[in-house]
């Protein structure tokens, strides 16, 4: 009957030598070597700690039914009118404020609790001889992320447009855009930006101005932006007809970077460390073997004897 | 003695291996020169670490000959200590100036290489010449 081996173990095998000696030199060194090199492996080929991740999730936006209006006017009656929600900023406009008729609507599209757009319509009654050649206009929101940090700020959009024929309708249909300057921590709340984009409280006039609410706003480090690139002006208004803003305006998911936490990037980098060690690890168990089978290291090798030989050793 | 069969030969191969990667290097030392310069430099800025970085590939060359010469004549070929040195420091030498020439290392980090990967073998064979010839030890 032919004979297969079924099983097989390995005798295990031990070199004495003292502590000083070539030996442990050898194994003091080549434990350096296997555990040294793969961290300089990992760390010179980049990436070895995690410094930016990124993350998806739709924002929580709400408008908050703030708007700000300059409609900038035709050759012929030059000037602008203007209108707000804030009662102080309407009280400084004298003449020129003009109260148009505001109807929004915001949807949830696919039911998940978060609104997906914001339909926005204006309607700016105009006299016959007056004509919009530009509009600018400022809506805020109420923006708040929850999955990592939660971030807690009141943001703006921010629309500038204009056309060298008089309009009768300007429709815009653009996204939301998170905007970042720095990656967001990862956890925690963050409301360093949950302040009003615009004083409406503020009598004066300098904190209505345009150019004072764009640099200020742009002194943050995450803002919002509508991002539109073709705003459509339509033509051809009847005399007492009004001018209508027709936006369309949506709430993405946006992919947001953070700075991982501590354990993620230890995680990480444990795990390139390890990968790379493993194969050191093999590499120089072999290199061991070697060196100490074939004695170019001095050490007296010791098989360890049977558990029933104990006793035989002992009396040698 | 030659009792380890496996110790000579990879010593040689990893002396060579060695060698073959410093003797590419004084064609392709251009891109690491560059490295170690600011953006904008001058040419003598250029000339001066160039003829560091020349210098250093030269003493690594005269080392080489040192180890060859006692390995070559049998001081320090069945040297079991000398050999597991020079093959380990030889070996991470090949390994260490491969990356040094595709990653473009800058070209201060040679000098690393060289004191660890080169000086090192020479100097324990230098001193391995001693005992052999001065002191008159058998050379294993």
């Amino acid at each position: 009957m032919a004979l297969y081996e079924l099983f097989s173990h390995p005798v295990e095998r031990s070199y004495r030598a003292g502590l000083c000696s070539k030996a442990a030199l050898f194994l003091l060194l080549a434990a350096a070597l296997t555990y040294i090199p793969p961290l300089l492996v990992a760390f010179r080929s980049h990436g070895f700690w995690l410094k930016r991740s990124s993350y998806e999730e739709q924002p929580t936006v709400r408008f908050q039914h703030q708007v700000l209006l300059v409609a900038l006017l035709g050759p012929e009656s030059d000037g602008f009118l203007a209108w707000s929600t804030f009662p102080a900023f309407n009280r400084l406009q004298g003449d020129r404020l003009r109260v148009p008729l505001v109807s929004t609507r915001e949807e949830d599209r696919n039911q998940d609790g978060k609104t997906d757009m914001l339909h926005f319509k204006l309607e700016l009654p105009l006299q016959s001889t007056e004509h919009v050649l530009g509009v600018q206009l400022i809506l805020t929101f109420s923006y708040r992320l929850h999955r990592m940090a939660t971030l807690v700020m009141q943001s703006m959009a921010f629309l500038q447009s204009s056309f060298p024929v008089p309009g009768s309708q300007l429709y815009v249909n653009g996204d939301l855009r998170l905007q970042q300057k720095q990656p967001l921590s990862c956890g925690g709340l963050d409301a360093r930006y949950n302040i009003s984009v615009i004083n409406g409280t503020s009598p004066f006039a300098y904190d209505y101005d345009l150019t004072h609410i764009v640099a200020a706003y742009q002194e943050r480090n995450v803002t919002t932006v509508l991002n539109d690139p073709n705003p459509i002006w339509l033509v051809g208004r009847a005399a007492d007809a009004p001018f209508v803003i027709n936006a369309i305006i949506r709430y993405p998911v946006e992919v947001i970077s953070y700075q991982p936490g501590f354990w993620e990037m230890v995680k990480f980098a444990w795990v390139q460390y390890v990968s790379i060690l493993l194969i050191f690890l093999w590499v120089f168990e072999r290199i061991k073997i070697f060196v100490f089978q074939n004695q170019v290291v001095t050490t007296i090798p010791v098989t360890v004897t049977p558990r029933g030989d104990l006793c035989k050793e002992h009396l040698s | 003695m030659g009792r380890v069969s496996g110790l000579v030969p990879s010593r040689f191969l990893t002396l060579l291996a060695h060698l073959v990667v410093v003797i590419t290097l004084f064609w392709s030392r251009d891109s690491n020169i560059q490295a170690c310069l600011p953006l904008t430099f001058t040419p003598e800025e250029y000339d001066k670490q160039d003829i560091q970085l020349v210098a250093a590939l030269s003493v690594t060359l005269g080392l080489f000959a040192v180890e060859l010469a006692g390995f070559l004549s049998g001081v320090s070929m069945f040297n079991s200590t000398q050999s597991l040195i020079s093959i380990g420091a030889h070996c991470s030498a090949s390994v260490a100036l491969s990356f040094f020439i595709f990653e473009r290392w800058e070209c201060t980090t040679y000098w690393y290489i060289f004191v660890f990967c080169s000086a090192l073998p020479a100097v324990t064979e230098m001193a391995l010449f001693v005992t052999v010839f001065g002191l008159k030890k058998k050379p294993f």
